[in-house]
């Protein structure tokens, strides 16, 4: 295709948060119909969502549009907290504002469906979810999303709209048009994600996709068993190596300093939203298993709330709830001394703590992929993982990582144990991870993704 | 003339017209409420057409009203255009027959592009439902326009499996409606009829044509029991239409971000 692709993409969370209220003043919404972000300062007055599906589009748009494969891009987003219009470098943003009453609604439905995709209990019965009030609060979002790409298209004339995730299902059949449609389907997708009486639905809502995209074999042909007949594809999702820096010592000592951490200290390494689909309190009842036999050991967590828990987002208190929850179950096992909570680190101070790990673990008692497992990979770090992600598609157990079934904190504790009790192990580990990684390269997502995408618009 | 012009001045009859025009919009706005409020069960798509209908009619009545009142006489321009009018039916006779009945048929017959039907003699899938025909795909490949009149005078057979649960509404939004917040008030009104609806779907509303003024969409639902598919019907026009009223109230334009 020698024309560049013009496209529309659609996530729920925001390429960019303001740092402060929006509007400040009335007089800046009336007069800022576009705010350019280019005049304001990164870290100061706005910050890049700081991971999620936007950490993995961006870098994806940056590179197309150097290749010459995208020429104009759009962006669609819940965004609350933002002018109706922004502009960052070359692309346009476009914000969604649903009102208060209707966010609390559309955030009961996300996070049901949310739970569901990773194997947790919902309130109520599932059958009910579809019938309720909040359904029609995401609805509500779906529609008023899709009636803004309806209008950006006729102003745009975009070649292809490419959609992520499961907040935006039901944009596609509320889009309408000829226009080709891409979904990429983030989360989990097994026989626990959709109850059955969901299923017509969801297939209703799938259907009107020209192309489902999810992040494992697995969830293909769960796909083909819920009885999707549509193309599907399989990509991994990516990171860009380059994002990644390899610190000095010192840089290293004085990070991880000003966390807290000693230099005699031996670092296990968390990297996960506050959540407890993430299963944190496995690590540290894991944890607590082997503390007596490693008394330097200390476990470190990173990470805090995502969009849907940010003030600027959709305000939903679970990640601060499961903090405590996890701060009152490291008291009573007494590791208070031996747990460090980070909350969120900048990209220098998580280089220097995964060069500082002796391993990684990801506890997750559902996870649609695991990046963090590739992030320690390139940090050459040995990696535990639970079975139900779905990066263990690509871990061969013993060669380039451990994998545990999340419910069996024995094994964990004893695989931890391993690690630490074998440094050649840990080493071979890291360096068949280093080359694994490439499979989910942000090179290797660029031409795929980019023949998908001419595939559909010339299709 | 009218009689009563020879009575007034240069200025007056400029100032009557207004009056007049004036008297018109209000004549037409409360005979649109009064039809809104008499056919709040009726299908919301035939109440619109209704009040468009009467709208369209008051107001050629007042404008040959307000240029009689400026001193024109319009005796020849009335003859002219009902002559005209008479000229269209019989030469456009069949196009406006096949215009009317898709409009009826769009309402009351139940089937919908992507369903398979037979109709006479010839039987296929809806692939096309135009103004003037609705074509058919028929089992050995080809394309059967059968003309849409065709389809009010005829048995239908809708031969598409559970085609009896689906009651599909069909409803037409002007720019003084919110989309989004129709969807979402329509859908937590017609949730109140979950047990009488297959719990399997709940309501999905679709495009039927958008133009950037006028949204026309179907709203369909799938019945649990076929006897109740009348009642479904009745009680779902009638909530579309309080939504409708309801947003109308505050008259808003589409409030999407762009």
């Amino acid at each position: 295709m020698e024309e560049p692709l013009s496209i529309c993409i659609n996530t729920q969370t925001p390429l960019v948060q303001l740092l402060s209220p929006w509007p400040a003043t009335s007089r800046q919404r009336r007069v800022a119909k576009e705010l350019d972000l280019d005049r304001l300062k990164e870290g100061q007055d706005y910050r890049l969502s700081p991971g999620g599906v936007t950490r993995m589009v961006l870098p994806l748009v940056e590179r197309l549009r150097s290749r010459g494969t995208l020429g104009k891009a759009h962006w669609v987003a819940l965004n609350p907290n933002a002018p109706p219009k922004m502009r960052y470098h070359d692309l346009a943003l476009h914000n969604v504002s649903i009102g208060r009453a209707r966010m609390l609604g559309y955030g009961v439905v996300k996070e049901a469906i949310w739970r569901l995709a990773h194997g947790l209990r919902t309130p109520g019965r599932p059958s009910d979810l579809l019938w309720t009030d909040d359904f029609s609060e995401y609805a509500y979002y779906n529609r008023s999303t899709a009636e803004l790409l309806r209008r950006l298209d006729r102003k745009y004339d975009f070649h292809l709209f490419y959609i992520h995730d499961f907040q935006q299902l039901q944009v596609g059949a509320m889009l309408g048009g000829l226009k080709p449609k891409l979904f990429r389907w983030h989360i989990p997708f097994g026989p626990t994600t959709v109850p059955p009486e969901w299923g017509a639905t969801f297939e209703e809502y799938l259907s009107h996709y020209d192309t489902v995209v999810v992040s494992t074999d697995r969830y293909r042909s769960a796909l083909r068993d819920f009885g999707y007949q549509g193309d599907t594809r399989r990509l991994y999702p990516y990171v860009d190596p380059k994002e990644y820096g390899y610190p000095s010592p010192p840089e290293i000592a004085s990070r991880c300093a000003a966390l807290g951490l000693r230099p005699e200290d031996e670092v296990g390494l968390l990297v996960a939203r506050m959540d407890p689909a993430k299963g944190q309190d496995r690590a540290i009842r894991a944890f607590a298993r082997i503390a007596r036999k490693f008394p330097r050991l200390k476990l470190v967590l990173v990470g805090n709330g995502s969009f849907s828990g940010a003030k600027g987002g959709l305000a939903l208190s679970k990640s601060a709830q499961w903090r405590s929850e996890l701060e009152l179950l490291v008291h009573r096992l007494g590791l208070d001394a031996r747990v460090l909570f980070t909350g969120h680190v900048t990209q220098e101070t998580l280089d220097a703590l995964y060069e500082r790990s002796l391993f990684t673990v990801l506890p997750s008692s559902k996870e649609g992929f695991g990046l963090v497992v590739v992030e320690s990979w390139l940090h050459r770090r040995p990696t535990l993982v639970s079975r139900e992600a779905g990066i263990t598609e690509i871990i061969r157990s013993g060669r380039n990582g451990l994998t545990f079934d999340p419910a069996d904190e024995v094994t964990l504790a004893a695989q931890i144990e391993t690690l630490l009790n074998d440094p050649e192990l840990r080493s071979m580990m890291g360096d068949e991870g280093y080359r694994t990684s490439s499979l989910c390269s942000l090179d290797n997502a660029a031409i795929e993704e980019s023949k998908l995408m001419e595939e559909l618009a010339e299709a | 003339m009218l009689p009563y012009l020879d009575q007034l001045g240069p200025v007056e009859p400029v100032a009557l017209a207004g009056i007049v025009l004036v008297v018109t919009w209000l004549v037409a706005r409360g005979v649109g409420g009064i039809l809104r409020a008499a056919m709040q069960e009726s299908v919301p798509h035939v109440a619109a057409t209704a009040v468009r209908l009467s709208s369209a009619l008051i107001w050629v009545v007042g404008i040959v009203i307000a240029v009689q009142t400026l001193g024109v006489a319009t005796d020849i321009l009335l003859l002219v255009v009902a002559i005209a009018g008479v000229a269209l039916v019989v030469a456009f006779r069949v196009p406006l027959e096949n215009l009317g009945a898709k409009y009826f048929s769009d309402v009351y017959v139940p089937f919908k592009a992507g369903d398979t039907v037979q109709v006479g003699n010839h039987a296929g899938k809806v692939i096309e439902i135009n103004p003037i025909s609705t074509v058919l795909l028929s089992e050995d490949d080809h394309l059967v326009s059968v003309p849409n009149s065709t389809f009010v005078r005829e048995v239908v057979l809708n031969l598409t499996p559970n085609a009896w649960r689906e009651v599909v509404i069909p409803v037409t939004l002007d720019n003084n409606v919110d989309l989004p917040s129709f969807e979402s008030e329509v859908r937590k009104s017609l949730s109140r009829l979950r047990p009488r609806l297959d719990p399997r779907f709940p309501p999905i509303l679709t495009n039927r044509a958008r133009t950037p003024g006028v949204a026309e969409l179907s709203l369909v639902l799938f019945v649990r029991r076929p006897q109740d598919r009348e009642p479904v019907a009745t009680e779902a026009n009638r909530r579309v239409s309080l939504v409708l009223e309801a947003l109308r109230r505050p008259r808003r334009r589409w409030s999407i971000a762009s």
